[in-house]
C-alpha cells in the first residue's frame, strides 16, 4: 500500500481548509480509505513541514498525490465536483499543437505513449518534490514497477518538436543518462546504471527497446528506464514541463496522464493538449488528444443499493452521496443510475463499487448495526475434535503441550534429524535460510525444545498437534497437508518402555487396537523403534531418539520420542 | 498471649525440651542427648527453632577436641589390636617369621614389623635363634589392654569420645595414636567440635505453659502409616499438627499450552455463535490464493517478495473446473458476474503455481463452492508471508478468517457481525467502523475497537465478498468475509510482548505461562 509524503501548507491549501487537531484530520481521511502515519507538529509551521500519509485503496491511484487526496476531502466536504476543461473524449475532439510521434517499432516492446504539457507559476520545491512522488508511485505501485506505467517529465523549453517515440537498437544507440556524465548504450545503461540494473528485466531479451527524442534527434529519455541529462531534468523555478507516459496497459497509461494533469490544474496550472500519432490503429484512435477521457458510464440500481446497503435510499441521497464522491450520475428512468466516473478514476469494474462510492458518499455511520438473523448450527471441524481428546489424554500422562512454527531450517529439518532434505517442502523464494523448509514432522521442533531447555527440571515430557506437509506424487499440489501428533521424554532414564507404556495408554484411550513392527527410521536407535499399525496401516513411529541426533541437537540427555498421523487414526 | 495455632504447630522435638527444661537453665546438645534421648542431630533442629522464636538465646560457645574412631579403629575394636593378635596366634601356633605372622593375620609388612617391634622393646616378645618371633611374657601389657579399653568405650559412645570424658592415663594412650590428618593409617582422628550452649529465656515460661495446658506431650502421631491404620494405633494418640505455612514443593503437571488455549476458546466462542469450522492444505495455487479472489495476478501484494512459492514440485496438476474458466473469465472480461473484468489476458499457468498459503481467505474461497444457505463458516489457520521475522512480524501464523451466506448479508448486517465479534470476541467497550479495502470485497469495512486494556485498535477487516469471487464459485447470494486480528489479544492475554514467544521453544517459560484471558 503506498504511502505519500505531503507538504502541510501545499496539501491545506489544496483542500481549501485546515485541521488543527490529529483525530479530526484522520476522521477526515477514512472517506479516502486514507490513515494519518505521521505528523510531527513539534515542527516548525514554515511551509516545509510535511505529513505522512498511507492510502489503503490499491485501485485508486487518484489518491496517491497531495492535489488528488485534497481534491477528495475538499469534494466530498462541498459536495461539488470538479471542473476540467481539458479533457478530450470520444465526443469531444480537441486541438492540439505539440505532437508526439510513435512509430510502428515499439509497437511490440511498448505501445501506449500519452501526454500533455502544463504552464503556469515557476515550479516551487513542494511542488517539484510533490511531482516527483506521484511519478514515482504511479510508476511503482500502479504501473507495476514501470512495466506497465512509467512517467518522464522534461522542461518544455528545450525540446524541439515534434518529439519521436520509437524503436531502437540497444547495442548501437546510446546517449547520455541522468546521474551520469558519459554517453553509454541502452545495453551498457542496463548493466551498469543503477537504474537500468533496477528495471533491466522489463527489457531483457528485447531487440527492439523503446526512445524518445525530439525533432533533432536528441534523446528525451530511454523508457522506463532513465531521462537523459541533456532533456530529461526539471528544477525548481522551471514553469512549463512535458510530462509523456508509456507502457503496457493503455488505459493506465491514459489514466497516469489525466491524474498528473488534474493535479497540476489543482495546483494552478493550465493544462495544454498533446497529440499522440500512432503509425498503428489503437482502442481510442490512431491520432488521439490527450489528456483523454476514455472511462465509460458506470450503472447501479436503487434497488442493487438497497439490497447491498441494507437500508433502501431515494435517489437524491444517492445522487448527492455520488456527487460528494466527485461522481457526476443522472437516472433515465428513475431507478438505473448512470454514473460518469470521474476523469481521475477508473476503478468501477461492477455495479458494486459504485455502490460503495453511495455508502461512503452518504456517510458510513449513516448505517446501523443489524443482527442477522438466518439460523445456522455451528460446529469445530472433526480433526480439531479429535486433536482435542487426544490432547486430554496426553495432558493426562503428564505431558505440556507446545506449539511451534511450521517453517524452519534445512539443518533442523534434515541433517540433524539424519534424513535427506528432499524428502521435505523446500520454498523456492526463502527470505533466508532460517525459513527455508516446511517441516513433515513435529519432532525436530520438540527437540529443539530439548537442545534449549537443558535447565528445566526434569523430567520433560512435551507434545504438539499440528500441520506437516508430506510429498506425495500422487496428490494434485504433489502435497498432503496432515494432523501429526509429537511427543517426547527426556530425562536421565528415558527409554523405549517408557514411550511404549505411553504410546500404549494413548491409543487405548482412543479405542485403537494396534499391533507394532519393527522399523528401520534414522531418527530412531536401531533396535528400539517400532512402526504402530493401526487395521494394518501404518500410522506412527516411536523408539529412543538416536544419540546421532541428540548429539546434533547439542542434548545430553537421553530421549524417546514418537510421531503419529492423527488425521489417518480418526 | 500466644497464638494456639502457633503452640499447635510446635514440633515434637521442641515442645519436650519446653517441658524438660525452665527459663534459665543452660542446655547443650550433650545434656539434651542424655536427658530426653535425642539422637544426634535433633538437638541442634530443636534449638534452632526454638531460637527463631525467642525462646532459646545462645549461651557460649566453645571449642572441644573429641576423638572419633576411623575404620581402622572400628576394625580393631572388633578383631583386637596388631599387638594383641599378634601375642594370641604365637601364644596357639608357637614362634613363627614375621613373613608368616604378616600372611596370617593379613597384615601388611609395615604393620607386623612395628607391632612386633613394640612388644619386643617392653619385652613380651622377642625373635629366637631360628630368626621367628616368639612370646615370652603371655600377659598383654598395661598399654595394649588401655588402648583396647579405649576402643571399646569409643564404640560405646557412639565412635566419639570428647576429650572431657577422658582421664590423664586414657588421654596419654589417645595421644600416642590419634591423628588429625591422614587418620586412615590411626584408629582414631582428632576432631574439633563446637559447642554451644543455650539458655532457656523467660518468654519460654509462657509457652510452656501453653504446652501444657493443651496437654502436648511430644509424643504426638506423626504421618499416618498403613500400620497405624490396620492396628488402629491412631486412636490412642494425637495427631501432630502441621506447619501449614511452610511453602510446598513444585510440582511439574501436564499441561495445555495457553496460546492455543486461547485459540481454542476463540473456535469455541465462533461455534457458539453459529460458525463450522474449516480447514485446509497448508500449500496451496495461485489460483486459491489470490485468483479465485479477484486479484489482479499483475496486483502489488501477490509480488514474489510477498508469497512463497515452492520450489518443487512447482505447479499444481489441475485446477478444478467450472471454477478455472469462470475465474480466468471473471478476470479478462468480467465472464458471467457483471462485471468488466481486469481487463488482462488471464495467465492459466501461473494459477497452477503452488505456495505457501498466504491468508485464511483461501479457505473461504474453497468453502464457497460447497457452503450451504445460509451458511456461517470460519477457520484459525496458519498462513505464511514473505516478511523478516521479528517482535511484530512471524514467518508463519496464525489467521481467523470466515464467511456468512445469506440472503440477508448486507451492510448492515454485516455491520451487526462485526459488532458481535467486537463485543463477544474482543470483549469491547466501543466499536468504530471506517471504509476499508480489500482486492475481493465491496464494499470493505475495517472495524477499530477501544479494548478495555488496549486501547484503541484496529481488530479486523471484513467485507462483502465481489460478485466476480462468489458468481465465478457458483454462489448466487451475497457472502460478507470478515477477518480479525487476535494476536495482540493472546499477548495481552499471556503477558507477553514479541510474537515469536507464542511460539516458544523455551520449555521452562511454556511451563510456567499463564494465562489470563477472559472471554465474555
Amino acid at each position: 500500500m503506498p504511502k505519500i509524503e505531503v507538504n502541510e501548507r501545499l496539501f491545506f491549501q489544496l483542500a481549501g481548509r485546515t485541521w488543527e487537531d490529529a483525530l479530526e484530520l484522520e476522521q477526515s481521511l477514512t472517506t479516502a480509505k486514507a490513515e494519518l502515519d505521521e505528523w510531527d507538529r513539534s515542527q516548525p509551521d514554515d511551509g516545509t513541514r510535511t505529513m505522512k500519509i498511507e492510502l489503503n485503496d490499491t485501485n485508486r491511484p487518484d489518491l496517491w498525490t497531495t492535489a488528488g487526496l485534497a481534491r477528495h476531502l475538499r469534494t466530498y466536504a462541498a459536495g461539488k465536483v470538479p471542473v476540467y476543461p481539458f479533457f478530450a473524449s470520444p465526443r469531444k475532439q480537441l486541438e492540439a499543437h505539440r505532437t508526439v510521434r510513435v512509430e510502428r517499432s515499439v509497437r511490440e516492446v511498448r505501445p501506449w505513449l500519452s501526454g500533455f504539457i502544463a504552464r503556469g507559476p515557476a515550479i516551487t520545491d513542494p511542488v517539484l518534490r510533490d511531482m516527483i512522488q506521484s511519478q514515482e508511485k504511479l510508476a511503482w505501485n500502479f504501473g507495476r514497477k514501470r512495466k506497465a506505467v512509467s512517467i518522464g517529465i522534461y522542461r518544455t523549453s528545450l525540446i524541439e518538436w515534434p518529439v519521436r517515440y520509437h524503436g531502437v537498437d540497444p547495442a548501437t544507440t546510446s546517449f547520455v543518462p541522468l546521474q551520469e556524465t558519459r554517453t553509454m548504450t541502452l545495453e551498457q545503461i542496463l548493466e551498469e546504471h543503477p537504474k537500468g540494473i533496477e528495471y533491466a528485466s522489463i527489457l531483457k531479451g528485447r531487440p527492439i527497446h523503446p526512445l524518445l527524442s525530439d525533432a533533432k534527434g536528441r534523446v528525451l529519455s530511454y523508457p522506463p528506464i532513465i531521462n537523459s541529462a541533456d532533456l530529461g531534468a526539471v528544477q525548481v523555478g522551471d514553469s512549463e514541463v512535458f510530462i509523456e507516459v508509456t507502457g503496457t496497459d493503455y488505459p493506465s497509461v491514459a489514466l497516469a496522464a489525466s491524474i498528473m494533469a488534474c493535479d497540476l490544474y489543482d495546483m494552478g496550472y493550465s493544462i495544454e493538449n498533446v497529440r499522440v500519432e500512432y503509425e498503428y490503429d489503437t482502442p481510442f484512435g490512431s491520432t488521439v488528444v490527450f489528456p483523454y477521457y476514455f472511462q465509460g458510464l458506470a450503472s447501479t440500481t436503487l434497488e442493487d443499493i438497497a439490497r447491498l446497503l441494507g437500508t433502501p435510499l431515494d435517489l437524491d441521497a444517492v445522487l448527492t452521496a455520488l456527487t460528494r464522491m466527485g461522481v457526476c450520475a443522472y437516472t433515465e428512468n428513475g431507478s438505473v443510475i448512470q454514473a460518469a466516473p470521474p476523469e481521475y478514476r477508473n476503478d468501477f469494474l461492477h455495479s458494486v463499487d459504485l455502490v460503495e462510492d453511495v455508502m461512503i458518499g452518504h456517510g458510513l455511520q449513516a448505517f446501523e448495526p443489524a443482527r442477522p438473523s438466518a439460523f445456522t448450527i455451528g460446529r469445530l471441524s472433526p480433526i480439531e475434535h479429535y486433536s482435542r481428546k487426544v490432547k486430554n489424554i496426553l495432558v493426562g500422562l503428564g505431558y505440556q503441550e507446545m506449539i511451534y512454527n511450521y517453517l524452519g531450517s534445512g539443518r533442523d529439518f534434515a541433517e540433524k534429524m539424519q534424513i535427506p532434505t528432499s524428502s521435505l517442502v523446500k520454498i523456492a523464494n526463502p527470505m533466508t535460510e532460517n525459513y527455508e523448509y516446511v517441516r513433515n514432522s513435529p519432532l525436530p521442533a520438540l527437540l529443539n525444545t530439548e537442545s534449549v531447555s537443558g535447565k528445566a527440571s526434569y523430567p520433560h515430557r512435551t507434545f504438539e498437534i499440528g500441520k506437516v506437509a508430506l510429498k506425495d506424487p500422487e496428490a494434485n499440489y504433489g502435497v498432503v497437508t496432515r494432523q501429526y501428533l509429537g511427543m517426547l521424554i527426556s530425562h536421565a532414564a528415558a527409554d523405549y518402555n517408557e514411550i511404549a507404556s505411553h504410546v500404549a495408554a494413548l491409543l487405548y484411550f482412543l479405542g485403537k487396537e494396534y499391533v507394532v513392527r519393527a522399523s528401520e527410521d534414522p531418527r530412531f536407535v536401531p533396535g528400539r523403534q517400532v512402526e504402530v499399525l493401526v487395521d494394518g496401516e501404518r500410522r506412527g513411529i516411536f523408539g529412543e531418539v538416536h544419540p546421532a541426533v541428540l548429539e546434533a541437537f547439542g542434548i545430553t540427555m537421553p530421549c524417546a520420542a514418537g510421531e503419529f498421523d492423527i488425521e489417518a487414526m480418526m | 498471649m500466644i497464638d494456639v495455632t502457633t503452640v499447635r504447630a510446635l514440633h515434637p522435638l521442641e515442645i519436650r525440651i519446653l517441658l524438660a527444661y525452665g527459663p534459665g537453665d543452660i542446655i547443650d546438645g550433650q545434656k539434651v542427648r542424655q536427658d530426653l534421648g535425642f539422637r544426634e542431630g535433633q538437638e541442634n533442629q530443636a534449638f534452632s527453632w526454638l531460637a527463631a522464636k525467642g525462646l532459646l538465646e545462645e549461651a557460649g560457645r566453645n571449642i572441644e577436641l573429641a576423638y572419633e574412631l576411623t575404620a581402622l579403629g572400628k576394625e580393631w575394636h572388633e578383631k583386637g589390636t596388631p599387638e594383641a593378635r599378634i601375642m594370641a596366634i604365637l601364644a596357639e601356633q608357637g614362634p613363627l617369621s614375621l613373613p608368616d605372622l604378616a600372611q596370617a593375620l593379613g597384615f601388611d609388612q609395615k604393620t607386623v614389623g612395628s607391632a612386633f617391634g613394640a612388644l619386643a622393646r617392653e619385652g613380651v616378645c622377642a625373635m629366637n635363634d631360628e630368626k621367628k618371633a616368639s612370646l615370652r611374657d603371655a600377659r598383654l601389657p598395661a598399654r595394649v589392654q588401655a588402648l583396647a579399653a579405649l576402643l571399646s568405650k569409643a564404640a560405646s559412645m557412639g565412635g566419639m569420645l570428647p576429650e572431657a570424658v577422658l582421664d590423664q592415663d586414657e588421654l596419654a594412650i589417645m595421644h600416642t595414636v590419634a591423628k588429625k590428618r591422614g587418620a586412615q593409617d590411626a584408629p582414631f582422628r582428632i576432631a574439633e567440635r563446637t559447642r554451644v550452649s543455650y539458655r532457656v529465656t523467660q518468654q519460654a515460661a509462657e509457652w510452656q505453659e501453653a504446652v501444657r495446658s493443651l496437654g502436648m506431650t511430644g509424643e504426638e502421631l506423626g504421618a499416618i502409616t498403613p500400620e497405624m491404620l490396620e492396628k488402629g494405633s491412631w486412636k490412642h494418640g494425637q495427631f501432630r499438627p502441621y506447619n501449614v505455612q511452610v511453602p510446598p514443593a513444585r510440582v511439574i503437571p501436564g499441561r495445555r499450552n495457553p496460546y492455543v488455549e486461547f485459540l481454542e476458546s476463540v473456535k469455541d466462542k465462533l461455534v457458539s455463535l453459529g460458525f463450522e469450522e474449516f480447514d485446509g492444505n497448508l500449500v496451496e495455487t495461485e489460483f486459491w490464493n489470490s485468483d479465485a479472489l479477484f486479484m489482479p495476478q499483475f496486483h502489488s501484494a501477490r509480488d514474489i517478495h510477498d508469497v512463497y512459492y515452492l520450489e518443487e514440485p512447482t505447479h499444481a496438476k489441475v485446477i478444478e473446473e467450472p471454477y478455472l474458466s469462470r475465474v480466468a473469465a471473471a478476470h479478462e472480461h468480467g465472464g458471467m458476474t457483471g462485471s468488466r473484468g481486469w481487463g488482462y489476458s488471464f495467465d492459466r499457468d501461473f494459477t497452477r503455481r503452488l505456495i505457501l498459503r498466504s491468508q485464511g481467505t483461501v479457505l473461504s474461497a474453497r468453502q464457497l463452492p460447497k457452503a450451504h444457505i445460509p451458511g456461517k463458516y470460519f477457520g484459525i489457520v496458519r498462513c505464511f508471508r514473505y516478511d523478516r521475522v521479528d517482535a511484530t512480524h512471524l514467518s508463519d501464523f496464525y489467521q481467523t478468517e470466515g464467511i456468512v451466506l445469506g440472503e440477508d448479508v448486507n451492510l448492515r448486517t454485516l455491520l451487526g457481525f462485526l459488532e458481535m465479534f467486537a463485543t463477544e470476541v474482543a470483549g469491547a467497550k466501543e466499536v468504530k467502523y471506517v471504509p476499508g479495502y480489500f482486492p475481493f470485497t465491496e464494499p470493505s469495512i475495517e472495524v477499530h475497537i477501544r479494548h478495555p486494556v488496549l486501547g484503541w485498535f484496529e481488530l479486523g477487516g471484513s467485507g462483502i465478498f465481489r460478485p466476480e469471487v462468489t458468481r465465478s464459485l457458483g454462489v448466487e447470494v451475497p457472502v460478507a468475509a470478515w477477518g480479525i486480528g487476535i494476536d495482540r489479544m493472546a499477548l495481552m492475554a499471556l503477558g507477553l510482548n514479541d510474537l515469536r514467544e507464542l511460539f516458544s521453544s523455551d520449555l521452562e517459560s511454556v511451563r510456567l505461562r499463564r494465562s489470563q484471558f477472559k472471554l465474555q
